[in-house]
């Protein structure tokens, strides 16, 4: 069987918004921890299909201060700060992406045979120096032609008859050979020399020149019928989109009823022509495959591109090994994210490309205290290293348990409360008992004396060798830290029917065999979290407000999951 | 600077027959690099063996061509999988241009490598393989026992195949001669060790 860990995962609140028949968790009302525990059925069930979407290990979370909450990924405003290649590391400017589109307009390329990066290289050999010093010292420039070549798998872009002149501006260049000299509209100042064109049929047949004539016809089009049936109107209404004939005459018989129409019924709009030729953008496709056929009894499958190849193209309808074009690098973003209730920045990377650190991150980590799990063996001293369970498994019917530490970030004291079900929901209700449901944990407080700690751990080591299990009270507890004991009765997996005097009416039971990961023993917990902390004003008066009344009351309340192990199937 | 030489922890390499060897006088090869075997082994002119590299002749003759590079760890002449049949007329065979990248494998047993190929790092040639002229294995690649691979083919990406139709060679045997160049300057020859 796999090895398995244990884990915990936390649920966002944002679950709640959308869920309608989920208690208010964040609800502030929350006093008594035993409220969950009351209405099972309102107990979070970590194995319902929804739950997949909501739980969070605590590292992928954020915290909110301004709102106290909890802020997963799928909650969270994004915003873009810069958008850069991630070949060259090159911030792209906001504007130029939207007139360039999201691909490095640089020399990044990607093969698009395996996706290794291209290097552009020289066809022809360098001329030969006098002697082999001076050559590797300072190489005199290869004249051209020039082709992008791949290190990997050795893709050229000779093969499909691509060469270039210089090797300086290559996108502008490659532009130029893909869209037809006459059509292509990217200012490359640098390509003035006409790059060696691939043959005579294939150019202006990507789809951005036919877009382009299309849009253009379309525009004379449209000049034209407005020019000659909305007359006088052409002039101004032109320009706001309403020159076409239709939306002229839908808005004339809006505003003027039947009463326009029937003055001016003969103003009929001449009709407009659509696209039909070549010079206008229009494609009849491609019936007649006998070329495709012949090429694919040629080359054979390896002719052919495979899928993945045809989905990385940046035109689409690749079919066969010549189509397949080298891959301008995608640009990527770096995004600040935002709280969606109150805008509260929550984190922000550097502007900068090359720099990899954040302005501002407020990670969940920092403010919620971690849960670590680990089986109790009261046989193991405290200080000995626990033997490896991880493979271990939970025997059915026999009670097991757990130490959880919960560790506290925060430069608080915290008051816990727990609450779980009695049973784990599922068909596998394992009892679940945790002995002690309410503890404080002391601040993570850096003032503290080394030598009071020392003592501490001394005086541990030889009174309390070993805890205890004990209702009410925590195992161990720590500086910042305090474990308790969950004790698990598991389930035993056998697929059988109930008795008959357990059954609730009309209820029907799942006899199917065993699902994936079903026999993990998961626990929701309902966590609840109070302390006191500074005002929220402190921003603005911290000197004055020093005192100890300008203290508030927080509190923090979540479900969250524990996964302990599996149970062992037999 | 022989006395703060880091010392290897490892036991020493149990070091076979010492091959009868068979030297051009302009090849380069390393003081540290291991030649064991019973068969003999023939390194044709202007070839590199780097330091560390082991040629095993011990399942037959190892034939290295003009201008090859043996790079750093390889082992050329393995044992393979298989015992070693006696019937094999030669173990390895690498002819002009060949370069085997740092701790690539090639097995013994009439394993032909073709002119200028490029065995890369970490890839693995099986026994009796023939590969023909200007191939490329790229890193960490297979090329299984027995197998025909054509000439110009790339094996990349876990053994997919295509054809390299860049038709660069002139451009890589001159790229190769000024390597060996550069590299016969950095590598103290010592052919003498290795003859007796």
């Amino acid at each position: 069987m796999a090895s398995f860990t244990p884990y915990s995962y936390i649920q966002c609140p944002c679950f709640d918004a959308t869920g309608q028949a989920r208690p208010s968790d964040e609800s502030p009302s929350a006093s008594s921890s035993d409220a969950p525990e009351s209405d099972d059925d309102h107990a979070f069930d970590p194995r319902s299909p929804r739950s997949n979407y909501s739980l969070y290990p605590i590292e992928h979370l954020l915290y909110c201060v301004d709102c106290n909450q909890i802020r997963c990924p799928r909650c969270v405003a994004e915003e873009l700060v810069t958008i850069y290649c991630p070949s060259c590391l090159f911030e792209v400017g906001s504007s130029s992406v939207k007139t360039e589109g999201n691909r490095c307009t640089r020399s990044c390329f990607q093969c698009p045979v395996c996706i290794g990066p291209l290097a552009v290289q020289s066809l022809e050999p360098a001329p030969e120096s006098s002697s082999l010093l001076t050559a590797d010292n300072a190489a005199p420039p290869a004249p051209g032609p020039w082709a992008l070549c791949c290190s990997y798998c050795n893709w050229s872009s000779s093969e499909i008859g691509i060469k270039f002149d210089k090797p300086q501006g290559i996108f502008g260049q490659l532009a130029k050979i893909r869209d037809g000299d006459g059509h292509g509209d990217i200012s490359v100042a640098a390509v003035d020399a006409a790059p060696t064109k691939k043959s005579g049929d294939a150019e202006a047949d990507s789809t951005k020149s036919r877009f382009a004539l299309m849009r253009s016809f379309y525009q004379s089009q449209l000049a034209n019928s407005n020019s000659t049936s909305s007359g006088n109107l052409s002039g101004t209404l032109g320009e706001y989109g309403y020159g076409s004939p239709t939306a002229l005459s839908r808005i004339m018989s809006l505003y003027s009823g039947n009463g326009l129409a029937a003055l001016k019924p003969k103003s009929r709009p001449t009709e407009i022509r659509e696209a039909d030729s070549f010079k206008d953008g229009f494609r009849p496709s491609n019936l007649d495959e006998s070329s495709s056929i012949s090429a694919l009894r040629e080359n054979g499958y390896d002719g052919t591109v495979t899928n993945s190849q045809a989905t990385s193209q940046v035109d689409e309808g690749a079919r066969f090994v010549e189509d397949l074009w080298p891959i301008p690098h995608l640009l990527r973003s770096k995004r600040a994210k935002r709280c969606p209730v109150c805008r509260h920045i929550l984190s922000k990377p550097e502007a900068k490309v090359n720099n990899t650190r954040w302005r501002i991150r407020l990670v969940a980590g920092n403010y919620i205290p971690s849960i670590s799990i680990k089986p109790l063996n009261p046989t193991d001293t405290p200080g000995l290293p626990v033997p490896d369970t991880s493979s271990l498994t939970l025997t059915p019917l026999k009670p097991t348990q757990y130490l959880l530490t919960f560790k506290n970030q925060m430069f608080d004291q915290i008051k816990v409360t727990l609450a779980t079900p009695a049973t784990t929901p599922g068909r596998f209700a394992s009892r679940v008992t945790v002995l002690c449901p309410q503890f404080t944990i002391d601040a993570n407080a850096e003032d503290y004396d080394i030598n009071e700690a020392l003592k501490d751990d001394r005086r541990q080591d030889k009174e309390e060798a070993a805890p205890q299990v004990e209702a009410g009270k925590p195992w161990e507890r720590g500086r910042n830290w305090v474990s308790i004991v969950v004790e698990v009765i598991p389930s035993s997996l056998r697929i059988e029917p109930k008795p008959a005097i357990l059954r609730k009416p009309g209820e029907a039971e799942d006899l199917g065999p065993l699902k994936e990961d079903e026999d993990i023993l998961e626990i929701p917990m309902f966590v609840r979290l109070e302390w006191e902390s500074e005002a929220a004003q402190d921003q603005v008066g911290s000197t004055a407000s020093k005192d100890k009344e300008a203290k508030e009351k927080r509190e923090l309340a979540y479900w969250c999951v524990l996964g302990l192990g599996r149970i062992s199937q037999d | 600077m022989a006395s703060n030489k880091r010392q290897s922890i490892l036991p020493r390499v149990q070091a076979g027959p010492k091959a009868p060897v068979n030297f051009s006088s302009s090849i380069t090869i390393a003081d540290t690099a291991i030649l064991t075997g019973n068969h003999t082994i023939n390194i044709s002119s202007d070839s590199v063996i780097h330091p560390r590299s082991k040629l095993d002749s011990s399942g037959g003759r190892v034939t290295i061509g003009r201008r090859c590079i043996v790079h750093e760890r390889t082992h050329v002449g393995a044992p393979g999988p298989a015992p070693p049949s006696s019937s094999a007329s030669f173990g390895v065979l690498l002819e002009d241009y060949v370069t085997v990248e740092v701790a690539a494998v090639i097995e013994s047993g009439e394993t032909t490598i073709a002119e200028g190929c490029l065995i890369g790092i970490g890839a693995r040639i099986g026994k009796g393989a023939q590969l023909g002229k200007h191939c490329t294995i790229t890193a960490k690649s297979v090329v299984s026992p027995g197998e025909r691979v054509p000439d110009y083919t790339v094996v990349y990406s876990n053994g997919v195949r295509r054809l390299d139709k860049r038709g660069v060679n002139d451009l890589k045997n001159k790229a190769q001669a000024r390597q060996i160049e550069v590299l016969r300057r950095l590598i103290p020859s010592n052919p003498a060790k290795f003859k007796d």
